[in-house]
């Protein structure tokens, strides 16, 4: 297992029931990872005047219908026994006044189907997850940067990691491996994401030959304090909170009229940017307004919002109204897989936010990617073990430790170049100003031509720290270089996507187009530079419709 | 406004300066920068050897814990300026109580072993698992839910600066997370073991691990927790519960405690030897009640209805739960 958020050890948990001897790897130890910032909640059709086929509709249609119908079906279906096994596992679920599992409304969804522990899902979701890694035994790398997935011959073999602790390098050697290392937010500036969100995984994957699918797809939240990117959860508007521009405004009742602020968030974002761009903001950001909630609310349902605001924003909700604004949140492209976790090459799979499915299409649900984490982890896991029950071990290639060693040694040796830093900033630069919520030809193409100069930067960068003990510049280093192929492989999926879906909004497509556009990304990477191919989309139970909110 | 950071630097792999030294940083601090975002602006516009943790940066994941100004501290959730102007200077340290690996790093691998320890994972039996949880239920094991193992609560704790083998407040309001949990089968057996040596009786009630935990976890507490249900389930048969017996005792006897005699009960007569010492160091400070001549306080029979009433309400509760 490469990856200990909610993935990665919900699919090592499963292979450890079947029997398997499993290790996981991670660079940060397992409760770190940032699954455990996950707020609002989970979703799932407990309720019998709910329904799995009106989740999946819902989910079909945040998609604009590009999400595979086959997949959503599969976790729609499946999200409920998933959450009750969670709750078998010891999470504690937040509970109504009859004792059942509560649930709150969240955009884009027509029934509130949400299921959450107050404000902090995701840490409690964790945790548990944490506890049962413990208790099944798995062995844990932590503080182990994975740098290379090893494949020979077309098929997995394992993989090399660095320890951070002694900076040696160690080949792991086995018949299969889950990637699971979560989404890659630190491409951008202003992003809800961990400082460890770098999408190593999908660089990794590139690298092995994998493809990345609808990379151009990536989720702008509407409601993310300014200066630090950190999240104000949908929660919040769940639970009755107002979105007003500076002139007092409930402005999302002009582009959302029937469900307002609980429109989905592609929706709300580009209203807000509309909103700022035009002059009705208020210091480039618009404001949320908790204050008829009431503190007792407040405090009780979004007591962590409040903390954050108060912390980092410098304002209490039960008082004031707090500015925020989008910011990336989530991705929805990833390591192309099918709803097993298989990749195209046999011995490799993936899930969680590393991931394409795909469920989450063009524009991803609030709640549904905790979801994807536990279904997909889970069956990932599954396929994984049945991959190595009926495989046997092929040897690891000897020259793969020796290569990996010397490009590292090179990196550590160069004596003069430019700094990571500044190229990081170009790229976190680039990706907002020209790949951010509006998007046309000429911006994009800004963009491109900064990433690629960039790219060839920072082949001549050179660290500072050239220790082998606990050295960060070079673990950050390495992420950029998976960043910089990430910001590459998003920029032309959008300069070739001429239409607007979802997330993906062009100023001089602004229309969708089905006939052209209902067809998923896939982009490769070959000797050095990349190439995108398309693939049909899974459309089963719900044929394609204007979606209005 | 420019602020000196003072942060204390550590590579035994460096063969110049092996030993620990304080390097000091001036860093431009704006409204609202944090002390890890201090941090990350020196090591990218200053000095990128510098080593410490941080991920989430938003005062969940637990990974930032440092000693700030002589303090445990999460210092993603920390402000600079409110933080200078009450204290004055900005000396950043590793976390206390754990052994110092690279600059602000510390080893974390004691820390999770004693997480290991307590069997951090629902144990239900078949009978239990059926149990579901009301959100009373819940109010009971909030608090211990909270807890992000960042590890300010052990860096501050004195019971684990004098053994390193006490399971420390972290683990110990983990498993008050399962011990307080209506689904778990195997309470009392994990009482007894937690009432073993270096376990939570060990612990000397400092209240520093509440005070210094920056999520409410409030360790302290649930240390209490567990010590009075590993008396309710009768596991009386260590030094610690058998301490709070004799307290009980001794206030129903004489509406005070009797101290000497306390000692006598906790430990027996022998080990109770060993204990003279400090008896006649607390005789020469003035501090020991007379062991043999202790006096009753006035009205002690009022004390005596305390207790009565007590008795009687808990039997009282006992008989409603059958
Ligand atoms: C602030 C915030 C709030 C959110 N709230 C919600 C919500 O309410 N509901 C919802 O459904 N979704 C929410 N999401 C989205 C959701 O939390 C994530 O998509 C999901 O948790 C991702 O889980 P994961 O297991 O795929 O990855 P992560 O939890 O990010 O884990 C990635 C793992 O990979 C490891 N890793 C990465 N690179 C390497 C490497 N090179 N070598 C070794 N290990 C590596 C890391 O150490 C880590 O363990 C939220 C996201 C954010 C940022
Ligand atoms: S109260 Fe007990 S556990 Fe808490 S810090 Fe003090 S000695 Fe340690
Ligand atoms: S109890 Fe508090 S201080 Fe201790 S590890 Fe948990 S969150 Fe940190
Ligand atoms: S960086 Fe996660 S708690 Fe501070």
């Amino acid at each position: 297992m490469v990856g200990a958020g909610l993935a990665g050890m919900r699919a090592a948990i499963e292979a450890a029931r079947s029997g398997l001897d499993v290790a996981i790897v991670s660079k940060i130890y397992p409760v770190r990872s940032h699954s455990v910032a996950a707020q609002g909640g989970i979703n799932a059709a407990m309720k019998a005047t709910d329904s799995w086929e009106a989740h999946m509709f819902d989910t079909v249609k945040g998609s604009d219908y590009l999400g595979d119908q086959d997949a959503i079906e599969v976790m729609c279906r499946q999200a409920p026994s998933d959450i009750l096994e969670l709750e078998k596992m010891g999470a504690v679920f937040s509970r109504d006044s009859e004792g059942n599992i509560a649930q709150r409304p969240f955009g884009g969804a027509g029934y509130p189907r949400t299921c959450y522990l107050a404000d902090r899902t995701g840490h409690g979701m964790l945790h548990v997850m944490y506890e049962q890694l413990l208790k099944h035994g798995v062995f844990i790398y932590d503080e182990w940067h994975v740098l290379k997935l090893v494949v020979e011959d077309g098929s997995a073999r394992g993989l090399i990691a660095i320890e951070l602790d002694t900076g040696k390098l160690h080949r792991l050697h086995s018949k299969s491996v889950i990637i699971a290392t979560g989404g890659y937010g630190r491409v951008y500036r202003t992003t809800t994401n961990a400082l460890s969100s770098t999408g190593d995984g999908m660089g990794l994957a590139l690298d092995a030959g994998l493809a990345l699918m609808d990379m151009e797809f990536v989720q702008f939240h509407p409601t993310v304090l300014a200066r630090t990117g950190i999240l104000m959860t949908e929660g919040a508007r769940g639970e009755g909170g107002f979105l007003l521009n500076s002139k007092g405004e409930r402005f999302m009742e002009k582009y959302a009229p029937k469900v307002k602020e609980l429109a989905s968030r592609d929706v709300v974002s580009r209203a807000e940017q509309t909103e700022i761009e035009e002059g009705r903001g208020v210091d480039g950001c618009v404001l949320l307004d908790l204050r008829h909630l009431g503190a007792e609310k407040i405090k009780s349902k979004l007591s962590q919002i409040r903390a954050l605001a108060i912390d980092f924003a410098g304002v209490d909700p039960v008082t004031s109204p707090v500015p925020v604004k989008p910011g990336h949140h989530y991705s929805m492209g990833g390591i192309a897989t099918d709803k097993d976790g298989r990749t195209a090459i046999p011995g490799l799979f993936t899930a969680g936010e590393s991931a394409c499915v795909s469920v989450h299409g063009a524009n991803r649900l609030g709640g549904n990617s905790l979801l994807e984490t536990i279904v997909f982890g889970r069956r990932a896991g599954t396929s994984a073990s049945e991959y190595c029950k009926t495989t046997e071990a092929k040897p690891f290639p000897e020259s793969a430790l020796k290569d990996a060693c010397h490009s590292v040694a090179t990196i550590l040796k160069r004596e003069e170049g430019e700094s990571i830093f500044a190229i990081k900033k170009g790229m976190n630069d680039a990706m907002e100003d020209f790949c951010g919520i509006f998007r046309n030809k000429d911006r994009l193409a800004k963009g491109y031509e900064k990433i690629k100069e960039l790219r060839e930067r920072y082949k001549k960068a050179a660290l500072v720290d050239r220790s082998d003990y606990f050295n960060n510049e070079l673990l950050h280093y390495l992420e950029l270089g998976q960043m910089l192929d990430i910001s590459e492989c998003i920029l032309l999926g959008a300069m070739n996507r001429e239409e607007s879906r979802g997330s993906h909004f062009r100023t001089d497509f602004p229309k969708r187009d089905d006939e052209k556009w209902l067809k998923h990304t896939l982009a490769f990477k070959e000797n050095g530079e990349f190439r995108l191919d398309y693939r049909d989309v899974s459309v089963t139970k719900f044929k394609p419709e204007e979606r209005k909110y | 406004m420019k602020i000196k950071f003072r942060i204390r630097r550590y590579n035994p792999h460096d063969s110049k300066a092996p030993e620990p030294y304080y390097q000091a940083y001036t860093v431009d601090v704006t409204e609202g920068m944090t002390v890890l975002e201090a941090l990350l602006k020196i090591s990218e516009e200053q000095d990128s050897t510098l080593s410490f943790r941080k991920s989430c940066r938003s005062a969940i994941c637990g990974s930032c814990a440092m000693t700030v100004n002589g303090f445990a501290r999460l210092t993603c959730n920390l402000q600079v300026l409110p933080e200078h102007s009450k204290m004055g200077e900005m000396t950043i340290e590793p976390l206390a109580n754990h052994r110092p690996v690279k600059d602000l790093v510390v080893d974390m691998t004691p820390f999770w072993n004693k997480m290991e320890k307590v069997s951090p994972f629902l144990m239900p039996t078949e009978k239990t698992a059926q149990n579901a949880v009301t959100a009373e239920d819940e109010e009971v094991i909030d608090q211990s839910q909270r807890c992000i193992m960042c590890a300010c609560c052990n860096a501050e704790c004195n019971s684990l600066e004098i053994d390193e083998r006490f399971t420390a407040p972290a683990a110990l309001a983990k498993a008050w997370r399962f011990v307080g949990d209506v689904r778990e089968g195997h309470g009392v057996k994990r009482l007894a073991r937690l009432s073993e040596e270096h376990g939570m009786w060990d612990c000397v009630r400092c209240i520093h691990c509440t005070q210094y935990c920056p999520k409410g976890v409030a360790p302290l507490k649930q240390i209490e927790r567990l010590r009075s249900a590993a008396m309710k389930a009768g596991i009386l048969d260590n030094p610690g519960a058998k301490h709070v017996e004799a307290m009980a005792d001794s206030v129903e006897k004489f509406g005070r405690l009797d101290e000497a005699a306390m000692t006598f009960k906790t430990l027996g007569f022998l080990k109770s030897l060993g204990k003279i010492p400090l008896g006649i160091r607390m005789e020469l400070h003035g501090k020991m009640p007379h062991p043999y001549i202790v006096p009753q306080i006035e009205r002690i029979e009022e004390v005596r209805e305390i207790y009565k009433e007590i008795e009687k309400t808990a039997a009282l509760k006992e008989k409603k739960k059958e």
